[in-house]
């Protein structure tokens, strides 16, 4: 009667994320670039779509900003599968405790939950078969503003005052969104949501140009990153005839 | 005593009357599928009792309210780990009545030493497809229904039979349609289950009422009216434009006034 979904799939016989010990050594589908900064009416969060395994390309076509309910996205870094998994797990334990307790699990609750999944994930993730390194981002009803947070693979939640990034590709952006913040025209908080959804074109194009496990843009194919806006509405993600108009007429020219 | 067979069936028909009675003042419930999706409504005193179970299915029950809520959680979780282990379009609302709830509600019925679950039960299912929605209804004695168009639940069957009947010729294409339609078939078993009760009370006859079927609107919405001092009007809808995959919201005061008709909607607090 507590509305705890996964507590019930636990005495089902469930268990997330088994380490393995002879997946380890073996290449896993990991790696990517994700990001997530307040804008003027929210949060962007994006992320780019290639899947790799070593230095295979496994698929170009992932999308890695999953939303979790009408307010939440969890952004994914890490082994696919376990991230799915863990997705899927919050996705339904939030639908059944908004329908079994009459009442949203709070903006804090829904962190818990991701962190209390991580926890569980510890002995894959240190066996080397599980890694996660997610962002949670949403809008808190509650504080009525939008929140971003990161974790590490051990389930630590730490708050994105005003950015976060994850994944192979993060070290090339995280610099850039520090400098944007603080020495750029203006900071990433103040941007319309055309100027952020340019600068998270550019970030992605920048962490793929440096990072051989992130896919950039492929106009050929008409493939564009995965980027969604959370503002007190709820989430919207981004078309990709907008996403290619920008980056024709922001992106391009620059590369 | 009662390990003889006609004791057996004297009891269950002795449980069958104690249940008749426990509803008999209970607040019937109606289900109508229109453009918009699948419009649930009844009347309550402030506990409600329209849910969400699923992305597409919405509950509605009459009852006590324990017994209700029992069931509420049984079908919660059935839907939920079906749908995590296997995947939303196998939640449907067929397998969770015949294969979930429905023996648990006979067999409570029928176990005469244990108390019997004090429950009818309908169970709403928006269709992935235009003409697919459906609708199951429990009884108390675990017998389901399966329904298209519609569905009612009241205290007798001959109560619902007369719902039936002023819903059947009806037409109803835009929710607000819907919204009138419902609450004047809610009026009509409402009023049937009154009579029958005021009968019962004053010693003129142990069966229904016997007199014509009111379909005059106007008595209907009066009807309403007084009802409606101390209580709520609750709608719920199983809308097929909602984007998301939970597709169940319910119409707050704000969109019910403008819904209603207008002289209902007045008296709407």
């Amino acid at each position: 009667m507590q509305g705890d979904f996964y507590q019930i799939l636990k005495e089902q016989g469930y268990a997330l994320g088994m380490p393995g010990q002879s997946g380890a050594g073996q290449p896993l589908t990991t790696a990517t670039t994700i990001l997530a900064f307040k804008y003027c009416d929210g949060v962007l969060v994006a992320g780019d779509r290639r899947a790799t395994a070593g230095n295979m390309v496994m698929y170009d076509r992932t999308d890695k900003v999953l939303e979790i309910d009408r307010h939440c996205v969890m952004a994914i870094a890490g082994v696919p599968a376990t991230a799915y998994e863990m997705a899927r797990v919050l996705e339904h334990s939030f639908k059944y405790y908004r329908r079994t307790q009459l009442q949203e699990l709070s903006f804090e609750g829904k962190l818990r939950a991701l962190s209390k999944l991580l926890k569980e994930n510890v002995p894959a993730a240190l066996a080397g078969t599980g890694a996660v390194v997610p962002i949670f981002a949403g809008y808190d009803a509650d504080q009525e503003a939008a929140k971003i947070y990161f974790y590490d693979i051990l389930g630590a939640e730490f708050e994105g005052v005003e950015y976060a990034v994850s994944g192979s590709g993060s070290p090339t952006i995280r610099g850039i969104l520090h400098y944007v913040n603080t020495w750029g025209e203006q900071p990433l908080s103040t941007m319309s949501q055309e100027q952020a959804t340019i600068q998270a074109l550019r970030l992605l194009t920048c962490a793929a140009e440096f990072d051989s496990a992130t896919g950039g843009v492929n106009r050929e194919a008409g493939l564009y990153p995965v980027v969604k806006l959370i503002t007190a509405e709820g989430v919207t993600a981004m078309a990709d005839p907008y996403l290619r108009s920008l980056f024709e007429s922001n992106v391009s020219k620059g590369v | 005593m009662y390990e003889e067979p006609y004791r057996w069936v004297e009891a269950v028909g002795n449980r069958r009357q104690y249940l008749d009675e426990q509803f008999a003042q209970g607040s019937p419930v109606v289900g109508v599928v229109c453009d918009q999706g699948i419009l649930l409504m009844t009347m309550s005193k402030g506990t409600p009792k329209l849910y969400e179970i699923y992305d597409r299915l919405a509950f509605g029950g009459m009852g006590h309210p324990a017994d209700l809520e029992k069931l509420r959680f049984t079908l919660l979780e059935m839907a939920h780990v079906e749908g995590f282990n296997r995947s939303a379009a196998d939640v449907t609302g067929s397998r969770l009545v015949k294969y979930g709830i429905a023996p648990v509600v006979k067999q409570a019925f029928e176990e005469v030493f244990k108390a019997p679950s004090i429950v009818k039960i309908m169970l709403a299912e928006l269709g992935q497809k235009a003409g697919k929605d459906n609708f199951l209804t429990i009884n108390y004695d675990g017998v389901f229904e399966e329904k298209n168009q519609y569905a009612v639940l009241a205290a007798t069957s001959s109560v619902e039979q007369r719902m039936i009947e002023y819903l059947r010729p009806q037409s109803c294409v835009s929710l607000k349609e819907a919204v009138d339609l419902v609450i004047r078939t809610w009026a009509v078993g409402d009023r049937a289950q009154r009579q029958a009760h005021e009968l019962r009370e004053s010693h003129e006859g142990a069966k229904e009422s016997s007199d014509q079927l009111v379909t005059d609107s106007q008595t209907l919405l009066t009807h309403i009216r007084q009802r409606m001092e101390g209580k709520m009007i609750e709608c719920a809808l199983l809308d097929r434009h909602v984007s998301g995959t939970s597709k169940y919201r319910t119409l707050g005061s704000v969109e019910l006034k403008a819904l209603l008709p207008s002289d209902l909607s007045s008296a709407l607090t």
